[in-house]
């Protein structure tokens, strides 16, 4: 019992230790530095070491919310198809820079890095779970387990008995996570892809381009609606993980990716909730400020490279100066002083006439220059400007080298590998996100899983393999 | 995108394969009947054809092919005269063959080239280290020469 009389010297505020007192004496900078240090992660404990989530999931969508988790530290379980496996194992990129092996029964097939990032730290097994002989193994694991992902059509995993209805009855404190393209609802058997859900929320519509401009509604080229749809699934399960805590009880998370896509949308729903006005794409510049945006510079900054990503492509740079002093300046760099004169508030810039005499005067004065002479000249007089990178920037970027964002990793499996390390998803001091592995082969943890943990002779497991069931 | 040939004699729908016909020019025979069709494809579009060439010989089959108009009969993969086998391999694009490589971009061994020695555990399971001193030792061995030489980066 603590004798409220007395002041003890730990329940001051400020440092309790000489290690304490050299932390708050640091700069901000360094203090920094020493807190996240990157390469350092594996020697802090893990947020989530305890939680066991099972993955019975696909593509990169569902597959992304339990690798999350696994970064995290929870022990996740990547249940995959007898002998073929994920398929986005097979799926990118096209051109063959695949890891070997991929299974023993299959020595000329490997995993595309298409799969990177979307099951890293995840122990892999095999099981055909819809075939009757394999339910009490796939039961048994749900009563050991916190919670399933799965990407099944609706009603699929229902209908071979282990849906939530039935998994709760196992498991009162399993949390399932169902993750699709549309979920329930008129258009319940569809499927989902990244495309489909940028394209049926809206999200397609206001990228790119207006035709006026030569531009059509675009996708991202990456999937980035998948990412992004797992990481909102893994916001769902730590809350449902917390909700947990405090009643015991799991609960189910129904989750559509074209509903997820909707939120990247910003005030475009409420615009026309209010004017019932459409949204337009207005690409590369924006609508409500300029100059704030992308614009193509004449020359390369690589002119004698072969990849014609670099000797073509990157010449495009962000340019943003959209408060009256900053724009004021820009037109004195690049000589039209009239444009200052003809547009002096952002209300006369932001219209579209303006943008396109605007944009169309900085893209002349830099058809001469370099992406780099362009991005210097304003930066020097004190803009905002900013090339516009490709992967081999990034790659040779020291602000991401040094912060751990792009990090080459010894897989133990399969060698050298360069990711988007657990750190380009934000730092943590205390517990940091970390890839301990990219992926493993199909069904590599088998006899760890199956006879390890859940017990089963070998003879079994053997049996199960003899018969395609794992 | 899968490009199809529809062979309107014997109503059967060919379907090609996306990869393999990416960049493609050549001569494909109808699982259906005896007809052969010259097709001339650029990065995925039928550039030219499908035309009618009887009597030639062809180049490959289709990977695979039905008949929608005479209840979905299937012709799958690897039926013999009809169809070609699918082995599920994706090819480069643009020679047919494998990209493999021993070594990443900054000079330390991948395994990036097939077959890989058949795991030693049960049902495919395979331990958690890579040995490659024992497993691949003649890329153990140019890895040490590429040490030597000064040709292994830590970017």
């Amino acid at each position: 019992m603590k004798d409220q009389r007395v002041t003890r010297i730990e329940d001051l505020p400020g440092p309790k230790s000489q290690g304490e007192l050299e932390e708050m004496k640091m700069p901000y900078e360094e203090y920094c530095r020493k807190v996240f240090a990157p390469g350092q992660e594996k020697t802090k404990p893990e947020s989530l070491k305890g939680i066991r989530w099972l993955s019975t999931t696909m593509y990169i969508f569902t597959p992304h919310s339990v690798a999350n988790l696994a970064e995290l530290g929870a022990e996740c379980i990547k249940v995959e198809m007898p002998r073929m496996g994920d398929p986005m194992r097979h799926t990118s990129p096209f051109n063959e820079c695949y890891l070997y092996p991929l299974h023993d029964s299959r020595p000329m097939t490997g995993t595309g890095l298409g799969f990177t990032n979307a099951n890293p730290n995840e122990y892999y097994i095999s099981m055909d779970y819809h075939v009757p002989e394999m339910k009490e193994a796939f039961y048994r694991l749900v009563k050991l387990s916190d919670g399933l992902t799965e990407c099944y059509r609706p009603g699929t995993f229902d209908r071979w008995k282990q849906s939530y209805r039935y998994l709760q009855e196992l498991n009162p404190r399993f949390i399932y996570v169902w993750g699709g393209g549309f979920g329930y609802g008129p258009k319940v058997f569809g499927g989902s892809y990244d495309i489909l859900g940028q394209a049926h929320a809206g999200l397609a519509s206001v990228t790119g381009f207006h035709e006026d401009f030569g531009g059509h509604c675009t996708k991202h080229s990456n999937w980035c609606i998948d990412w992004y749809s797992g990481t909102q699934i893994t916001v769902a399960i730590l809350a449902a993980l917390y909700w947990r805590r405090k009643t015991g009880l799991g609960t189910m998370i129904e989750f559509s990716q074209v509903q997820a896509a909707t939120r990247c949308l910003g005030y475009t729903v409420p615009l026309y909730g209010r004017f019932g006005i459409v949204r337009q794409r207005w690409g590369n510049w924006d609508t409500q400020l300029c100059v704030h945006g992308i614009i193509l510079c004449g020359k390369s900054d690589y002119p004698d490279e072969p990849n014609p990503q670099l000797k073509y492509e990157a010449r495009y740079a962000v340019v943003s100066a959209f408060n009256d002093p900053d724009f004021k300046e820009l037109c004195a760099i690049i000589g039209r002083n009239d444009l200052w004169d003809q547009y002096k508030t952002l209300q006369q810039r932001v219209r579209p006439q303006a943008q396109i005499a605007i944009y169309k005067a900085l893209e002349e004065w830099a058809a001469d220059k370099t992406r780099s002479q362009v991005v210097k000249t304003l930066t020097d007089a004190g803009l905002l400007a900013m090339p516009v990178m490709n992967d081999k920037e990034v790659y040779e970027c020291e602000h991401f080298r040094q912060r751990g964002t792009i990090r080459w990793l010894d897989d133990p499996v399969f060698g050298d590998v360069l990711i988007q390390s657990g750190y380009s998803c934000g730092l943590m001091s205390k517990t940091p996100r970390r890839v301990n592995w990219i992926w493993r082969p199909v069904g590599a943890d088998n006899v760890k899983i199956y006879h390890e943990m859940l017990g089963y002779p070998m003879s079994k497991i053997e049996e199960w393999y003899e018969k395609n069931l794992i | 995108m899968c490009d199809i040939i529809w062979c309107k004699e014997c109503d059967t729908v060919n379907y090609l394969d996306p990869y393999y016909f990416w960049n493609w020019e050549g001569k494909i025979k109808c699982a259906g009947c005896e007809n052969v069709y010259y097709i001339y494809m650029i990065q995925g579009h039928m550039y030219k054809g499908p035309d009618k060439k009887p009597g030639e010989k062809p180049d490959i089959l289709p990977v695979y092919a039905d008949k929608p108009n005479d209840g979905y009969e299937q012709i799958l993969p690897g039926t013999p005269g009809k169809t070609r086998p699918y082995n599920c391999l994706p090819r480069h694009i643009y020679l047919g063959r494998a990209d493999m490589v021993k070594f990443s971009a900054r000079g330390r061994p991948v395994r990036g080239w097939r077959p890989q020695p058949p795991s030693t555990g049960v049902a495919g399971s395979c331990g958690f280290t890579w040995d490659i001193q024992k497993l691949s030792p003649e890329v153990w061995q140019e890895y040490q020469e590429k040490i030597k030489k000064g040709e292994v980066g830590e970017w």
